[in-house]
C-alpha cells in the first residue's frame, strides 16, 4: 500500500513539471539552463529517471538502495562481495564476453558499494544505451555466482581490503563509523571482516539478492544523449520481470555515541585524525545550513601555499601557523543520521593546536559567525554543487542518488533558492543544535600522543560566555 | 547540561556497578548494551523549510532547455595586436573561460629552469587592480567562479568556470592575472616555499609518474626544449626571483603567443571585453620604449636525441600496504607532432598498447584487451604496472611505456617491454583494431562532456593552428585508420633510437645497448617467433 501511495506521488509530481515547462519567466530562464529531469514509476515499483542533453555520449546506470548498513555481523560484506560478482558472467554470457561486448562498444562498465547504496553504471555512445540497459538488467537478475568465481573473487576482495588499508583516509573513516555508530549497522565497514569475506557462501549471495535487489528499491537513472520515453521502454523491457517478495527490509535506526579509537603508531610520521558530531540525515532540512557551516570550514592543503587570505578562518590559521599539511570538512550523511566534520593530518607535535583552532571555529559557528561570512560561503556552495554536475556521469550519480535520498530530483532552481534562504541566525541555530556541548567522535591513526585526551576535548564543545 | 545525564540512565549505571561485583553477569558495560542514547538530538529541524524530500512551495516557475545537439562552431577573432579570441557556445548556465599560452619550460632555455612552476604557484594572485588575491577571489566568487592554472611543457593554461552572467569579471581577472600581476616580495616568498613543499612531497611519495615524464622527456631530449625539467630544480629554489620571472613573463607573455578562449559564452560580447581588458590596458612591462622592444624567445625545434637517464635510489613505500618495494622503467620513442598526418594512427596505436595498473579498479572498459593486459601484464604476474602513453607537442612527438615491478625482476621487465614494442610493427588484428578505433573515438567523446576539457581543446588547437577542428573531424579520420597505417607508423618509431629513463634500486636495469637490441626492426623480423622471453635463463 504504502508502495502505491508513493507512486501516485511521483507521478503527479512529473505532471508538475509539465505544468512547469508551461509558463515561463525572463530571469529565471537562463538560471536552469539545464534539461528538465523526468521521472516515471514502472507497474512493478521501479523508478527511471533521466535528464536528456542530445549529448552524443550517455551514462544509465542502476541505483539500488541497499549497502553495509543492511546487514548484520553473520553476513557483513554480502553488498559489496556482490558487486564483486557482477561483472563474472550471467547465464546468458561469460565473463569473456561480457567484457569484449562492453570493450568493443568503447564502454565503460563500473560499480561501487556504500554504507547505503549499490550501484551499477555503464558510459556509453548514445547509440549504445540500449545494449547498456540490457547488460545492466542481465548482470543484476542473471548473475551466475559460480562457485569458482567466488573462490577467486575471495582472494580479488582480501587484496582490495590491503589497498584499503594502505589508505590511511579509509582507514580513519572506519574507524569513526565504527565508534560513532558502535553496536549498530552503520558502524560495520563495506568490505566485511576478513572470516566473513572467507566464508560467504553463494547461498548468502543469492538471499540477498533475493530480499535487497527488488523493484521497488531500484532506480534506473540516466544522462546525456537518452530519451526518457526510449528509456522508460526498455526498462519495461528488460525489467519487467523483476517482482516485489514480501521480506520487507527493516531499516533500525542507529544510535550514535560520543566516543573514541586511537591507533598509535610512532613510527608514522604524521597522525591521520577525524573529529566529527552527529549530522544531519538525507531529507532534513537542516542539511543546507549544515552544509554552508561545511564550506565555512572549507579545506586546504600545503601546497596551495599561503592560505593567508583564504576564505576560511582554520585554512589561513592552518597556513600562516603551520597547523597542519592538510584538513577537509565533510558532511557524511545517511537517511537518518550522519557525520559532520574535519579530517586532518598533521605533526605530532601541532595536534592540539591543530584542534583548538578547528574547536575554536565550531564554536564561533555555533555563536557568532556573520551575514558576511555566510554569504560567501553560500556563494561558493553553489558553485561547488552546481560546477560538479559537468558530464554525464555526475549528473546521472546525482540524479540516482537523489531519487534514491528523496524520492524526487531537486530542481536547480529549488537548491539555489534553499541556499539563499540561509542566514546566520539559521547557521548559528543549526550549528548550536548539533555542535554545541555534543559529545564529538574521534578516530585518530598515527604519533596521536599529543592529542588531549577525551573528557578536554569535550571540554572544548562549550563556551561559558556564549 | 550535556553532562548531567538522564535521572534513569543514571540509575542503570549505578545497578550495574553493583552487579559488576556479581560474577555471574560481566564485569563490563558497554555503552552499545545500552538501547537508550545518553543524549538524543532532538527531533526536527531547525531550519523554516519543508524536508529535502518535498518541494518547496511559492517558488517562481522556470523554462527549462530542451534536449540539442552540442554541434556548436568555434569562432576565432583575431585583435589588432594579434591576440587571437576564441569561443563557442554550450549547455549550461557555467562557462570556462581562460588564457592558453606558449609558454612552459620548453622555452626556459636561457633562464634558470624553474620559472614556469613559479609561475604556476604564483597565478591569481594580487594584480595592479586587485590588490590582493583576497580581493580578486571575491570578484571571482560573487558570480560563483573558481579559478586555477597549470602549465605542460609547452603551454600554460589560465582558466576559470563561472556563471555566464559574470562574464565581463571573469574576463578582467584573467586579463589581469596574465598581464598585470604585482608580483610582490611576500608572493613570491610564498610561491617559493609551497615550491619547496611540493618538491618534498615527490620525493616522499610512492608514486613515481611525474619525476619519470620528466626523466624520459631528459633522456628523449637531452638538454634542449622538450628535455628541461618541469619540476622545479632544488638548486634554483633559491635563485629565481621577481627580476628573472618579469623578464620572461616580458618575452613570453605576448600577445601573438596567446589565445584567450570560452566556451558556453556568445562571441561578440566577450571579444568586446577582451580588447577591453586584454587590449586598451597595457601589460605591466609595457612602456614607451616598448614599440622597439623585439621579444627574444627560444624559437629551436625539438631535437630528439635519445639516450638513457637513470637514478638509482630508494623508492618509498605504500605506507601500511604490503606491495613491494617497486623499481620504474619508460621506454620511449620519437613519434610525431600533432599537425603530422600519422598522428591519429599514433593516438590508435597508444589505444591498441593501452595497459594500466594489474590491480587497478575499474571492471570492462577499462582497456583488459588491450596488449599491455594480454601479452604483458596478464602473463607476468610480477608486473605491477605497463601503461602506455603518447605525448605530442608541436613539432615532435614522445610515444612510451612506463612499466613497474619488485628490483630483482627488472632485466625482465625492461626485455618484456622493450619486445613488446618490437612487435608494433608486427601483425595487427582486425578485431583489435577496430577495438581500439572505437574506444579511442568514444574517449574522445567522453572527455569532451566536461566544459574545461572542451574549453582546453579549443585554446590548443587555436593557439597552434589558428581553427579549431571539431571532434566530428577526428571521428572521421580515427575511422579511416587501417592496419597497415598502425605498421607505418610503428616502423617509423622503431627507426629511431629509443630512450630510456629508470629510477629506483637499478642493479638489474639491462644496459642501454641491449634494450636496442631488442627494439631493433631486424630482430623482430628476422624471428617473428623467437620473440617469447625465455624465463629460464640460466
Amino acid at each position: 500500500m504504502l508502495k502505491v501511495a508513493t507512486t501516485l506521488r511521483l507521478v503527479s509530481k512529473q505532471g508538475n513539471q509539465v505544468r512547469c515547462l508551461a509558463t515561463a519567466v525572463g530571469y529565471k530562464q537562463a538560471l536552469v539552463n539545464v534539461p528538465p529531469t523526468r521521472l516515471t514509476v514502472l507497474n512493478n515499483g521501479i523508478r527511471v529517471a533521466s535528464e536528456d542533453s542530445g549529448a552524443p555520449t550517455a551514462t544509465v546506470g542502476l541505483w539500488i538502495d541497499a549497502g553495509s548498513r543492511y546487514e548484520t555481523s553473520k553476513n557483513n560484506g554480502v553488498a559489496h562481495f556482490l558487486e564483486h560478482m557482477a561483472f563474472k558472467g550471467t547465464s546468458k554470457r561469460s565473463q569473456t564476453d561480457l567484457e569484449l561486448l562492453v570493450e568493443n562498444m568503447g564502454a565503460h562498465l563500473n560499480a561501487y558499494t556504500s554504507r547505503e547504496q549499490t550501484v551499477f553504471y555503464a558510459k556509453c555512445l548514445a547509440n549504445d544505451v540500449p545494449v547498456a540497459v540490457e547488460i545492466l538488467a542481465d548482470i543484476i537478475q542473471n548473475s551466475s555466482l559460480a562457485e569458482p568465481e567466488i573462490e577467486r573473487e575471495r582472494g580479488v576482495i582480501l587484496r582490495e581490503m590491503q589497498d584499503v588499508e594502505s589508505n590511511l583516509q579509509e582507514v580513519v573513516f572506519d574507524h569513526l563509523h565504527a565508534t560513532a555508530f558502535q553496536g549498530t549497522p552503520l558502524g560495520q565497514t563495506i568490505l566485511g571482516p576478513t572470516k566473513n569475506i572467507k566464508k560467504i557462501s553463494k547461498a548468502d549471495l543469492q538471499a540477498y539478492i533475493r530480499s535487497h535487489y527488488q523493484p521497488g528499491r531500484i532506480v534506473l537513472s540516466g544522462a546525456g544523449g537518452v530519451e526518457h520515453e526510449r528509456l522508460v521502454e526498455l526498462a519495461n523491457k528488460h525489467f519487467s520481470g523483476l517482482k516485489n517478495t514480501d521480506s520487507v527490509v527493516e531499516l533500525a535506526p542507529c544510535r550514535y555515541t560520543g566516543s573514541e579509537i586511537r591507533v598509535r603508531d610512532d613510527s608514522m610520521p604524521l597522525a591521520h585524525i577525524a573529529i566529527a558530531v552527529e549530522g544531519a540525515g538525507w531529507t532534513d532540512a537542516d542539511n543546507i545550513p549544515l552544509m554552508v557551516a561545511n564550506t565555512l570550514i572549507g579545506a586546504w592543503d600545503r601546497s596551495q601555499g599561503g592560505g593567508g587570505n583564504n576564505a576560511s578562518y582554520l585554512a589561513r590559521a592552518a597556513a600562516s601557523e603551520g597547523l597542519c599539511h592538510s584538513f577537509q570538512s565533510f558532511n557524511t550523511c545517511y537517511k537518518d543520521t550522519g557525520l559532520w566534520g574535519v579530517y586532518f593530518v598533521a605533526e605530532p607535535l601541532k595536534l592540539e593546536d591543530m584542534l583548538y583552532n578547528i574547536q575554536n571555529e565550531w564554536m564561533k559557528l555555533s555563536t557568532s559567525v556573520t551575514e558576511g561570512e555566510v554569504e560567501r560561503a553560500k556563494n561558493l556552495l553553489k558553485t561547488n554543487m552546481l560546477l560538479q554536475l559537468d558530464g554525464t556521469t555526475p549528473v546521472c550519480e546525482d540524479i540516482g542518488r537523489q531519487i534514491l535520498c528523496y524520492n524526487r530530483r531537486i530542481p536547480i532552481h529549488e537548491l539555489d533558492a534553499r541556499i539563499e534562504a540561509v542566514t546566520a541566525q539559521n547557521v548559528r541555530d543549526v550549528c548550536y543544535k548539533y555542535i554545541f556541548d555534543r559529545c564529538p567522535v574521534i578516530a585518530a591513526v598515527g604519533p596521536t600522543e599529543g592529542l588531549p585526551d577525551y573528557t578536554r576535548i569535550r571540554g572544548g564543545m562549550y563556551w561559558l560566555r556564549a | 547540561m550535556s553532562h548531567v545525564t538522564d535521572v534513569k540512565f543514571l540509575f542503570s549505571r549505578l545497578f550495574s556497578l553493583k552487579n559488576g561485583l556479581n560474577t555471574r553477569w560481566g564485569i563490563r558495560k558497554f555503552s552499545q548494551d545500552f538501547d537508550k542514547q545518553a543524549q538524543a538530538l532532538p527531533k526536527g529541524s531547525v531550519s523554516p523549510l519543508p524536508p529535502l524530500s518535498e518541494p518547496l512551495t511559492n517558488l517562481p516557475s522556470v523554462i527549462y532547455t530542451s534536449a540539442k545537439s552540442e554541434d556548436y562552431f568555434t569562432e576565432v577573432t583575431t585583435l589588432s595586436n594579434g591576440l587571437r579570441v576564441a569561443s563557442e557556445k554550450k549547455f549550461g548556465q557555467f562557462c570556462t573561460a581562460g588564457v592558453v599560452i606558449d609558454s612552459g619550460p620548453r622555452f626556459e632555455v636561457a633562464y634558470p629552469n624553474g620559472i614556469c612552476h613559479f609561475l604556476e604557484k604564483l597565478s591569481f594572485g594580487a594584480t595592479h587592480k586587485f590588490a590582493t588575491r583576497d580581493v580578486m577571489l571575491r570578484e571571482l566568487e560573487r558570480h560563483g567562479g573558481i579559478c586555477d592554472c597549470q602549465s605542460s611543457r609547452d603551454t600554460t593554461v589560465y582558466a576559470t568556470s563561472a556563471d555566464s552572467r559574470g562574464l565581463e569579471a571573469v574576463t578582467q581577472v584573467l586579463a589581469e592575472v596574465t598581464l598585470r600581476p604585482q608580483l610582490s616580495t611576500e608572493e613570491i616568498e610564498a610561491a617559493r616555499q609551497a615550491v619547496a613543499f611540493e618538491l618534498d612531497t615527490l620525493s616522499m611519495r610512492p608514486e613515481q609518474e611525474t619525476i619519470l615524464m620528466d626523466m624520459i622527456h631528459a633522456a628523449a631530449y637531452k638538454g634542449n626544449t622538450l628535455g628541461l625539467p618541469k619540476i622545479c630544480p632544488p638548486e634554483n629554489v633559491n635563485k629565481i626571483n621577481r627580476g628573472i620571472i618579469l623578464n620572461y613573463l616580458k618575452n613570453h607573455y605576448t600577445p601573438d603567443r596567446m589565445v584567450v578562449a570560452a566556451v558556453g559564452v556568445e562571441h561578440g560580447p566577450f571579444v568586446e571585453f577582451v580588447q577591453k581588458y586584454f587590449v586598451d590596458m597595457k601589460p605591466t612591462w609595457h612602456s614607451e620604449e616598448t614599440s622597439s622592444f623585439k621579444p627574444n624567445v627560444d624559437k629551436s625545434i625539438a631535437q630528439y636525441t635519445g639516450g638513457l637517464e637513470q637514478e638509482e635510489c630508494e623508492i618509498p613505500l605504500y605506507p601500511g600496504s604490503d606491495l613491494p618495494e617497486l623499481s620504474h622503467v619508460v621506454i620511449g620513442l620519437e613519434s610525431c607532432s600533432h599537425g603530422d598526418p600519422d598522428f591519429v594512427a599514433t593516438c590508435v596505436l597508444n589505444m591498441m598498447m593501452g595497459g594500466g595498473g594489474s590491480f587497478s579498479a575499474g571492471g570492462p572498459g577499462k582497456g583488459m584487451y588491450t596488449r599491455l593486459y594480454t601479452n604483458v601484464l596478464n602473463r607476468y604476474h610480477w608486473m605491477f604496472n605497463a601503461t602506455a602513453y603518447n605525448h605530442a607537442y608541436g613539432d615532435t612527438g614522445l610515444f612510451c611505456v612506463h612499466s613497474a615491478s619488485p628490483p630483482n625482476r627488472l632485466y625482465d621487465t625492461t626485455i618484456v617491454i622493450a619486445r613488446e614494442l618490437a612487435n608494433m610493427a608486427g601483425k595487427v588484428g582486425e578485431i583489435e583494431l577496430k577495438r581500439a578505433k572505437t574506444q579511442l573515438q568514444s574517449m574522445l567523446l567522453m572527455n569532451l562532456e566536461a566544459r574545461p576539457v572542451v574549453f582546453e581543446d579549443v585554446g590548443r588547437q587555436v593557439l597552434a593552428t589558428g581553427k579549431r577542428k571539431p571532434p566530428s573531424f577526428f571521428i572521421n579520420e580515427i575511422e579511416k585508420i587501417t592496419a597497415d597505417d598502425i605498421v607505418r607508423v610503428a616502423r617509423r618509431m622503431l627507426n629511431g633510437r629509443p630512450s630510456v629513463a629508470a629510477r629506483g634500486k637499478l642493479a638489474h636495469l639491462p644496459s642501454f645497448e641491449e634494450i636496442q637490441a631488442n627494439m631493433s626492426l631486424s630482430s623482430s623480423e628476422a624471428s617473428p617467433q623467437g620473440r617469447r622471453l625465455n624465463l629460464f635463463r640460466v
